[in-house]
């Protein structure tokens, strides 16, 4: 296993990483079911494919537009949340994520089934970036991302997220706009998401409709699900042991999927706060008491 | 003395049932206002449409003369009424300091400040404490409201409704499912809030505890007011005696 | 026109029969069953096999649907009823995982590779009055149309079927009147799963295909049908599989590229729940 290998696989979690986190806003603090998330990484990658292609605009100016255009429609499904919630919303994302792919797969302009190709490797003051600093890179995005969803988590924004997934009735009572705040994590959580698309384009330098379908999407849940959902801890956790684990394990190869799919119904039944979330036992044996216990100390 | 809240004619009706046919009510500065009538009245319905949950199909709501009505329930509430649920909704998995903070902190989080994303929950601890001693629930402020019964959580409620600095404070039933052991502290907890000059109106079911704690009674039936007035006259009105009998 | 009709009830017909045991279930645990899907790829291999061994269509179609029975009352038993009482997502997505995990399964089982599922019935097809109709789509019909009405006869004829309306009305009410809610949740499952075993087997010789991933587009695809037909309600999800078995060949047929078939029943299924929040039959909540 050289090192080549072992880069393309860090940066592979790197971007996993960061959907998982973004995800987590939306499903884990906000409380909102979104099955369609890798919908918002295939806008990120397209967008910032076409725009660097087609307008010759460089990376360091399509990433942060194309982040703009995921969060904008991820707004769009921010405001059909209003509207559509619980099990409808959920399969309205599964729909989304379809329709997206749909329109990427047979529209000429996004390069229909066989995608875009060509797509530049990024530049610094001129420099192309090597393997190894892109994987430096996107962990260092990695890590804003994580600032970002514990700034979320710590601030008020993060409360009325919070509120919002807990009961919306006794959140508006409190006086906290839901609509507002769900379009924001919305917006939020689908920004990252395209950011996560702009790194992976770079990266492959090839994109087809089909790396960003349903599945993908199921990827992403099954990373924060096992990890912990509404932790942060948990998808960085999760997303690493998910994308690196069949990686790594070559032989497994041939089960991966069976592997995945075993691992999800497993850890969902016997264990629904994920492995490294509150009260997982993971977490226990390694700590030797309940992480409930040691965070409220004063009880 | 202007009402304090003021509703006007209200309707409201889900389909073809018309639940509120037309109510109008005037909740006086600083008194205790019961609002009873048998199941089915509409009594929770009106409740929700003062607070914005519905949008009334006609009348007007006026809260301190200002006409709030077919506002967003988060509007209402930051104007100043405070509302607790017939059936408790607290925050279930979050800590009561959060629960409560969470209302405290609405005008920081429903505006655009630029806290919105600093830090400085803890700077509040000791409001919320003071929330929570009103109450009496400051010793379990770092625990979730499913670790605790009913009785706290409608309590705890109470707290996160306060925590809005409301004018109008609005219960619904809030002794249903309590024993009396509950009922009388939670009574004494209502009762000094008024004497702390907030003006409650509150729909119950358990008439003696009613007919002590409130100063006036407004009665409802099919969503029409029925009548109102002191407690000791309502209890001997002939009209809702055969109200409640149903015959 | 005819034919373009007739293939929209067929299409529509094997759309019906996966998606009326979807609506079953979230009828009554309010579960969303993407593994049916994998009940129904269950259904065409046992199928398949059991067609290998006894040659006879019958007895395939019996096997299927007992074998997908156990899978379902399997599913049932040991993965979503421990799960009722966590947070709504957990199930869904150990639904999503147990999908994954059969649709592998089937891949390493069954092989990578579509299996051939040629069953001769007595004719090979009629003309019908300007359309050709081939005895499978026929059978279909037919099976379907019995499937239907059985499954309609058990619910609102049998002492189980009342059980099971007044669970689906309200598990906590039906629990107190002394229903025995384990016994009408299995009968759910088993219903649901042996009609979508009969659909594995015919979608399987109409299309003389067997393959692991032909679940795949189906599992997501009768969720927008489930959600049109109101979820939970059973007539509304025929009518919505008819409509958008209907919509998909009409749409294919004469509007050609303007939109791929397998994206109509998504696109129509967001279009009306914006304007109808609680699906095309469904009860305002």
């Amino acid at each position: 296993m050289g090192l080549g290998y072992l880069t393309t696989i860090g940066t592979l979690v790197c971007i996993y990483a960061i959907l998982a986190i973004s995800l987590n806003i939306i499903s884990g603090y906000a409380g909102q079911a979104s099955l369609g998330h890798a919908a918002f990484f295939g806008i990120g990658a397209y967008a910032s494919a076409l725009l660097t292609l087609k307008l010759g605009i460089g990376f360091w100016v399509a990433a942060p537009l194309a982040m703009m255009a995921a969060g904008a429609i991820g707004a769009v499904v921010g405001v059909i949340s209003l509207r559509i919630k619980g099990d409808f919303l959920a399969v309205t994302t599964i729909g989304i994520n379809f329709v997206i792919v749909t329109v990427f797969e047979y529209s000429d302009f996004f390069g229909g089934a066989y995608g875009i190709m060509g797509i530049q490797y990024p530049t610094l003051f001129g420099v192309k970036i090597s393997k190894g600093y892109y994987l430096l890179m996107c962990l260092g995005f990695v890590g804003l991302c994580a600032l970002f969803s514990l700034l979320v988590s710590k601030s008020w924004l993060g409360l009325a997220l919070e509120a919002i997934r807990e009961n919306e009735a006794a959140a508006e009572a409190s006086g906290i706009n839901c609509a507002k705040f769900k379009i924001i994590a919305f917006a939020f959580g689908c920004a990252w998401a395209g950011l996560a698309g702009v790194l992976f384009a770079h990266f492959m330098r090839f994109i087809t409709p089909n790396d960003f379908a349903f599945p993908i999407s199921i990827t992403i849940v099954a990373m924060m699900v096992v990890g912990g959902i509404g932790t942060l801890r948990g998808p960085i956790l999760g997303a690493l042991l998910m994308a690196a684990l069949p990686e790594l394990l070559r032989p497994l190869a041939n089960y991966r999927l069976l592997f995945y799919g075993g691992l999800i119904v497993l850890m969902t039944r016997f264990q629904p706060q994920g492995l490294f979330g509150d009260k997982a036992f993971i977490l226990r044996m390694l700590l030797g008491r309940g992480p409930r216990s040691m965070r409220h100390s004063g009880d | 003395m202007p009402p304090i809240l003021r509703v006007e004619n209200v309707a409201k009706s889900f389909g073809g049932v018309q639940a509120l046919r037309k109510v109008s009510l005037q909740l006086m500065p600083n008194e205790i206002l019961g609002l009873i009538g048998p199941n089915g009245a509409g009594k929770t319905t009106f409740f929700n449409t003062v607070c914005g949950v519905f949008r009334p199909d006609e009348g007007r709501v006026f809260l301190e003369e200002r006409d709030v009505t077919g506002w967003p329930a988060h509007r209402i509430a930051r104007m100043g009424i405070g509302r607790t649920f017939q059936i408790v909704k607290p925050f279930r998995n979050i800590s009561l300091e959060r629960n409560v903070l969470v209302a405290l902190g609405h005008d920081r989080i429903s505006g655009w400040r630029p806290s919105m994303l600093g830090t400085g929950l803890k700077a509040h601890r000791d409001e919320v404490r003071r929330l929570l001693r009103l109450v009496g629930l400051e010793e379990f402020i770092d625990q979730t409201p499913t670790t605790l019964p009913l009785g706290h959580q409608k309590r705890m409620e109470i707290s996160r409704a306060l925590a809005l600095r409301p004018k109008v404070l609005m219960l619904d039933e809030p002794f249903a499912g309590l024993s009396e052991e509950d009922i009388v502290p939670l009574a004494g907890v209502i009762k000094n809030l008024q004497r702390e000059g907030l003006s409650i109106l509150l729909i119950e079911h358990n008439i003696p505890h009613v007919m002590e704690l409130c100063s006036r009674l407004a009665v409802l039936n099919f969503g029409e007011n029925l009548c109102d007035g002191p407690p000791e006259i309502i209890r001997r009105d002939p009209r809702v005696i055969t109200a409640y009998l149903g015959s | 026109m005819v034919q373009q009709f007739l293939n929209g009830i067929i299409t529509g017909s094997l759309y019906a029969l996966i998606a009326v045991g979807l609506t079953m279930v979230y009828g009554i645990l309010r579960i969303l069953h993407i593994a049916h899907a994998a009940v129904f790829v269950g259904g065409a291999y046992i199928g398949l096999v059991a067609y290998t061994f006894t040659g006879s269509l019958v007895l395939a179609l019996i096997a299927a649907a007992a074998g997908c029975s156990v899978l379902g009352y399997l599913i049932q038993r040991y993965l979503y009823t421990p799960m009722l009482t966590e947070e709504r997502i957990v199930p869904l997505i150990a639904s999503v995982g147990l999908f994954i995990l059969c649709e592998d399964l089937f891949r390493l089982l069954g092989g990578p590779y579509i299996r051939a599922f040629k069953v001769d019935l007595w004719f090979e097809k009629i003309a019908f009055l300007e359309a050709v109709v081939t005895a499978h789509q026929v059978l279909i019909l037919i099976t379907t149309a019995v499937c239907l009405l059985v499954v309609y006869a058990v619910i609102s004829k049998t002492k189980l079927g009342l059980a099971w309306q007044a669970t689906a009305q309200d598990m906590d009410t039906a629990r107190a009147m002394g229903v025995n809610i384990r016994q009408v949740v299995t009968f759910n499952f088993i219903i649901a799963s042996s009609i979508a075993a009969i659909a594995g087997v015919m979608t399987a010789i109409n299309y003389n295909s067997v393959l692991p991933t032909m679940g795949s587009v189906i599992s997501y695809k009768m969720f927008a049908i489930v959600v049109l037909g109101g979820m939970g309600s059973i007539p509304g999800t025929v009518v919505a599989s008819l409509i958008i078995g209907m919509s998909e060949t009409f749409m294919s047929a004469y509007f050609g590229f303007i939109m791929p078939r397998d994206a109509i029943a998504f696109t129509a299924m967001i279009l009306i729940l914006i304007v109808r929040p609680q699906g095309l039959f469904g009860r305002a909540r």
